[in-house]
């Protein structure tokens, strides 16, 4: 039957008032005070040459690349990570061939936590949201018949530890394949104060996350050139509740420390090349454009001025966006399908280096295939039929999205300064100022969605009943794992560990260890440990031990007999 | 009413979206409700326990990774060893059609998803509290 929904209530009398639901806002997303209009009166303090500038000319507000996307595309990214590592290899081949070129990898919430399938506390979320990638095996099942070259690869994890243990997984797979390692491709997030004050990540103590990130980011500047170790993310601070503002002010504070860090090592800005970050595209439209344009000026300024970068590329931060999946609704879903493809208009007009949209059915569950083709399908769309690539920056010039860009430069230059002024970005996160600041600003969202001054609609403004395209959405989503799988899994790794060679894996637990205590690089020692069979919990576990902590992050479970063993030796 | 109605929020696993929790930890509160979060992180033993030892009239449980009738049918067990099967048990989060029925079969006495209004858990819970007076 084809009725239509709303035919239930056409019996009633309707009455028609002009100029209901009008604007309920004055202000941006982030409670930027906007006007009905702008003009060149805007724009008098804004030099075109030394604030706006050509697109591949510093300080590269208008985009990286003189003809932008006319050359070359944005990266089209997901990440896909399923149940099962089959699912995953299958589900990442099928959107290769659609058009996918960007593979992002993502695993369990356990393995994310630091924990292997056999811990207890693995249990209730093992296989959700991901792979359980308790090791190198289930990363060559995942991997398999995928090309490892001429691939860009990113590993999205939540935390530290994964970054460096799942970058050592593609080196060691490509060395086992005889491929270099020079080759690969790709980026990580390994963002230490995301880890923590989003995640409160329970793995390692922001300490170690500090300085495995830059053992990590020296390491891979030396020996995978192509890979980008460290790309702040501003994503989940944002969905956590943090403004545009102090999206984009955070994560050129993390590249600040990152640099900094860096340069107590004995190196400089223009070894390490072009800042990889990744944020968040929002629901405001122009708010979202613009803070792509102005976070690419912040940092050309800060590289230039603060660190006195002598290359372009130094200078330059590309950006890998993840449109927001805080706003997809679980009522009528399909309007997800608007919210998305807005998002993804935004990113482009901004300029943005690679796009991980997020599926219309993301607020039910895990993305079904369907809503990922739509993703890649919209990006076609924008691309092929509305032609908005064709010309680089497209909304340069404009009064209104010039205006904001440079206030956006403005507050976020301010933002800078007072993080600063309070010691440093991790200065910031101890003191629990960061958490604070998102704390606050979620509850001020909360309140104008309570008091209709923020609408979204279906959810607290035109709300209406769901016809059979809406519940087909929601019915399609994908399922979590069941018990018993999750058990087949527990008994996978156990038997993994029981088989492995102990005299070849004992002496890679030492030599972790003993890196770790040392304060040398742990990096070469977390590979030759992979390479040999060590899981992403024992890694965890004997860097734990290393800095004199308990192996276990929950203290549930005490440190393995056989790891006690091997480790015997070490004073 | 002799006291005022408490709710514990419980988030159980390795599941890391805090949001929803904190969310409904500031609408409750702002509705009048004593309100303790366990925080991310925790065990079914251990905010049942919480619940208890708060001796709670709800405990509502938030999870985003989709297992919420897995972690549901553990924590409702865990009450009734408790002897405390009298504690309602809520859930909030990620959850299919399919999960709801089965969540309502267990004994979950409401199951609010994503974008669920803040207001229709506090009438809900509201509402609740009346019941259980009459009781």
């Amino acid at each position: 039957m084809n009725s239509c929904n709303s035919c239930n209530e056409t019996n009633k009398k309707v009455e028609l008032d002009r100029d209901k639901d009008g604007l309920v806002r004055d202000a941006t997303q982030s409670h930027i005070k906007v006007k009905p209009m702008y003009n060149p009166d805007d724009l008098k303090d804004i030099d075109y040459d030394k604030d706006i500038a050509n697109p591949g000319s510093y300080p590269f507000t208008r985009g990286l690349y003189s003809t932008m996307y006319r050359d070359r595309l944005w990266l089209k990214s997901f990440i896909v990570s399923y149940a099962t590592p089959e699912e995953t290899n299958k589900a990442f081949k099928s959107y290769i061939l659609n058009g996918m070129n960007d593979l992002r990898l993502l695993a369990d919430l356990p393995t994310q936590s630091g924990i292997d399938p056999d811990h207890p506390q693995a249990w209730n979320s093992m296989m959700c949201g991901g792979v359980a990638t308790y090791a190198m095996n289930v990363y060559e099942k995942m991997l398999e018949d995928m090309p490892l070259e001429g691939v860009t690869y990113e590993t999205a994890h939540q935390n530290v530890s994964c970054s460096i243990y799942f970058h050592a997984c593609l080196v060691a797979i490509m060395d086992k394949s005889g491929l270099s390692p020079k080759k690969l491709r790709g980026s990580g997030i390994c963002d230490p104060i995301r880890a923590k004050l989003v995640y409160a990540s329970p793995d390692w103590t922001t300490e170690i996350n500090r300085r495995v990130c830059m053992d990590h980011v020296e390491y891979t500047m030396k020996n995978t050139p192509k890979w980008k170790a460290a790309a702040p993310n501003g994503v989940d601070p944002c969905q956590g509740g943090m403004t545009a503002i102090h999206e984009i002010g955070g994560v050129v504070a993390v590249a600040i420390a990152i640099i900094e860090d860096l340069e107590k090592r004995g190196m400089t800005i223009d070894d390490y090349g072009s800042m990889v970050v990744s944020l968040d595209a929002e629901s405001d439209f122009f708010e979202t454009i613009t803070k792509f344009r102005a976070i690419r000026k912040v940092w050309a300024k800060v590289a230039k001025e603060r660190f006195h970068a002598k290359t372009d590329k130094a200078m330059m931060m590309k950006i890998g966006i993840r449109t927001s999946g805080l706003s997809l609704q679980m009522q009528k879903p399909l309007n997800n399908a608007a919210r998305v493809t807005l998002q993804i208009l935004s990113s482009v007009l901004g300029g943005v280096n690679s796009i991980d949209a997020s599926s219309i059915d993301e607020a039910i569950g895990l993305p079904s295939h369907d809503a990922r083709m739509f993703n890649l399908d919209t990006q076609h769309i924008i691309t092929h039929e509305a032609n908005i690539p064709l010309v680089a920056d497209p909304l340069g010039g404009s009064y209104y999205i010039e205006w904001l860009t440079s206030k956006f430069q403005k507050d976020c230059e301010e933002y800078l300064a007072e993080i600063d002024e309070r010691g440093g970005i991790y200065e910031c996160l101890e003191s629990g100022w960061l958490a604070n600041l998102m704390e606050q600003n979620r509850l001020k969202i909360q309140r104008e969605k309570t008091e209709g001054k923020r609408l979204l609609v279906g959810v607290n403004s035109f709300q209406g009943e769901e016809g059979p395209i809406n519940q087909a959405i929601s019915n399609c989503a994908y399922k979590v794992p069941s018990e018993e799988m999750r058990q087949q899994r527990v008994e996978e790794v156990i038997a993994y560990k029981k088989n492995r060679d102990y005299s070849k894996l004992n002496p890679c637990f030492v030599r972790l260890y003993e890196d770790t205590k040392s304060g040398a690089n742990i990096s070469e020692s977390v590979i030759n440990g992979v390479k040999a069979g060590m899981t992403i919990g024992e890694m965890c576990g004997i860097v734990r031990l290393g800095y004199g902590i308990s192996y276990d992050p929950f203290e549930m479970c005490p440190t393995p007999n056989y790891v006690e063993e091997s480790l015997k030796e070490c004073e | 009413m002799s006291r005022k109605t408490k709710v514990v929020i419980g988030k159980v696993g390795c599941d890391i979206h805090e949001r929803g929790a904190l969310t409904m930890l500031n609408v409750l509160r702002d509705a009048g409700m004593e309100v303790v979060y366990t925080g991310r992180y925790q065990t079914e033993e251990g905010v049942a326990n919480v619940a208890v030892s708060e001796d709670a009239d709800v405990l509502a449980i938030s999870d985003l990774s989709g297992s919420l009738v897995i972690i549901c049918k553990k924590v409702i067990n865990e009450l009734k060893r408790l002897n405390a099967a009298d504690i309602k048990v809520i859930a909030g989060g990620l959850m299919t059609k399919d999960d709801i029925e089965e969540l309502t079969a267990m004994g979950v006495v409401a199951s609010f998803g994503t974008g669920s209004s803040f207001n229709d858990s506090v009438v809900f819970i509201e509402k609740l509290m009346v019941e259980k007076e009459k009781e």
